[in-house]
């Protein structure tokens, strides 16, 4: 007897022409899992179905009973399952999905997700949207030049990766020969002895030096370059949310740099396993890697402070210091439509892992005039967070408007 | 312009002129036009008129199709040994896929004018020829089958559509 070898899984052949090239081409291969996790799936219309709980009496298990009030096809879904649904309108993608189901349960089962959708989609309950709809917003302009020239800046950034899956002996090596520091109560200590060394020295130069000359000519271009300095540190703020991981017994499944929405260069570390792990390990993975720019911030403002006043240096070194606060401001601070470290946390302390994209569902349909129906509690939730967010990213560009014109004047 | 002997000497190895003669081959030979392609020139594109057959002597070329916008799908490739371009050839319609060179290229080019004469001067060599052309076709259409089966399968895996259970 032989085995039969698993199918091939099926890849399509494309050729891509270049803009303006008539020759140019680029060949890509598409495999077909890499369509499905960035689909969207789309859940029939409210009018279209009916859903109702029950629960059982010998073991009082929740479970709901879906309706195709079109077709009348019943399912049962599961109480998990049923979170799925809630996640199915069209604009969440399956990774996303994925992602959210982990934050909610702990836990992933690969079978899930594509079970549910073949058992949504043979009730006629669901379709599929494929792939992002800012790409697909740019493809239905390409006659502007302009979009097209963003559809092809955007396309080839995104291309742009430079990562590896074998990580983790990199990790545990980091980790072995002085990583495993940072996760003790004496670094603690010194990075609050930082952060106010940084903060009283930062005070001093607001007050006494003149910041903003040292940039001379180019105050521009300098800024520039200090942001470029940072995007270095963020590889810095990723290596020890890994270190973190090795800390806690997980596995770092992948480090790499890539353009992130296809314009934000940043730096990555896969560290969903830490998912398997307490809560105290999530939190303390995700608030380690921001402490990163605290710590560089207070130094910089440290140095900018023995810095000659109104030199280059003191100048460079303010910059450097005030970029990195405000990366760890950014990266913790959880009200900002950014799901980053910050956010992670709130999400992960309120046990709501799907807070943005519920809050944005219910304002929007408060918007359209025919408000979500939600519980007092989870409308003020949703509402606080969207209404606090729009200030806190009003405020941050008001900020950095506020900083450029002071620099350059 | 290679030999007219070394052009028989490589057309006797494609499918095509199997079952011809060494004279009718060398005589055949004599009658072809050699055309040389750089890496990503284009030959012809799909919807331009045609009135040429080619068969690959060196290098390799990519035959796609039109899907949406600037995307193509890639049909196939043509290396040494390959034919393409003889659907215009016979039915006077407008080509029906886009050949890029993918590598250096060099190409026989065989046009209407050559194969009537064929026919005229040499109809056994012609019979081999079209009976060589319809076993190549029952290739080419198995293979367009299995490229169907191929995408519909990607399409089914893509969309996680279980047809199966339906």
């Amino acid at each position: 007897m032989t085995d039969a070898a698993p199918p091939r899984r099926a890849k399509l052949e494309l050729l891509v022409r270049r803009d303006g090239d008539e020759a140019g081409f680029d060949i890509r291969t598409v495999g077909s899992a890499a369509a499905w996790v960035k689909m969207r799936p789309q859940r029939v219309p409210a009018e279209h179905f009916e859903l109702a709980e029950v629960t059982s009496r010998v073991d009082r298990q929740r479970s709901f009973i879906l309706k195709n009030t079109q077709t009348e096809r019943f399912l049962m879904l599961s109480e998990p399952e049923r979170f799925l649904w809630d996640q199915m309108d069209g604009r969440a993608s399956v990774q996303d999905i994925a992602t959210a189901y982990v934050l909610r349960y702990g836990q992933f089962d690969f079978e899930l997700i594509p079970g549910m959708i073949k058992k949504l989609q043979r009730a006629q309950l669901l379709s599929l949207t494929p792939a992002s709809r800012l790409r697909y917003a740019l493809a239905r302009n390409r006659e502007r030049r302009l979009l097209r020239a963003a559809e092809t800046a955007l396309t080839a950034l995104e291309r742009i990766n430079i990562s590896s899956r074998r990580v983790q002996p990199f990790f545990r090596r980091a980790y072995r020969w002085g990583g495993r520091l940072l996760f003790t109560p004496v670094a603690l200590v010194v990075c609050v002895l930082l952060a106010v060394a940084g903060f009283a020295a930062a005070a001093k130069l607001w007050r006494d030096a003149d910041v903003a000359a040292g940039f001379g000519a180019n105050p521009l271009l300098a800024i520039i370059t200090v942001k470029l300095l940072f995007i270095l540190t963020l590889a810095a703020h990723q290596i020890v949310h890994g270190l973190a991981l090795v800390h806690y017994g997980r596995r770092v499944r992948e480090f790499g740099f890539t353009f992130l929405h296809g314009f934000l260069p940043t730096f990555y570390v896969d560290v969903t396993d830490i998912f398997m792990a307490s809560r105290r390990a999530r939190v303390v993975t995700a608030v380690s890697g921001t402490l990163v720019h605290l710590a560089f911030g207070s130094l910089w403002f440290m140095l900018a402070l023995r810095a000659p006043n109104g030199g280059f240096v003191q100048a460079f070194a303010a910059a450097s210091g005030m970029i990195q606060w405000q990366a760890f401001v950014l990266a913790l601070y959880p009200f900002c439509f950014v799901e980053m470290d910050g956010y992670h946390v709130l999400v992960d302390a309120l046990g709501v892992p799907t807070l943005k994209h519920d809050a944005m569902a219910y304002v929007k349909s408060l918007v359209s005039g025919r408000p979500a129906s939600a519980s007092r509690r989870q409308a003020g939730l949703w509402i606080g967070y969207v209404a606090l967010s729009i200030v806190s990213i009003a405020a941050f560009i008001a900020l950095n408007v506020w900083v450029v014109i002071h620099a350059v004047s | 312009m290679a030999a007219p002997a070394d052009i028989a000497a490589f057309l006797k190895s494609v499918k095509l002129f199997r079952e011809f003669t060494d004279s009718e081959l060398l005589a055949f030979a004599g009658r072809l036009e050699e055309r040389n392609l750089k890496p990503r020139q284009v030959l012809f594109r799909e919807g331009d008129p045609g009135e040429e057959m080619f068969v690959v002597r060196k290098g390799t070329s990519i035959i796609s199709k039109v899907v949406s916008g600037r995307i193509e799908q890639v049909l196939a490739r043509a290396e040494a040994g390959d034919f393409f371009g003889e659907m215009s050839l016979f039915d006077r319609s407008p080509r029906s896929a886009t050949i890029q060179a993918e590598t250096d290229v060099a190409l026989y080019v065989l046009d209407r004018e050559h194969l009537h004469l064929l026919i005229e001067v040499n109809p056994r060599a012609a019979a081999a020829f079209f009976r060589s052309l319809v076993y190549v076709f029952i290739e080419r259409l198995r293979a367009s089958g299995e490229l169907v089966a191929e995408i519909t399968r990607w399409g089914l895996e893509a969309t996680g559509l279980d047809m199966e259970s339906r």
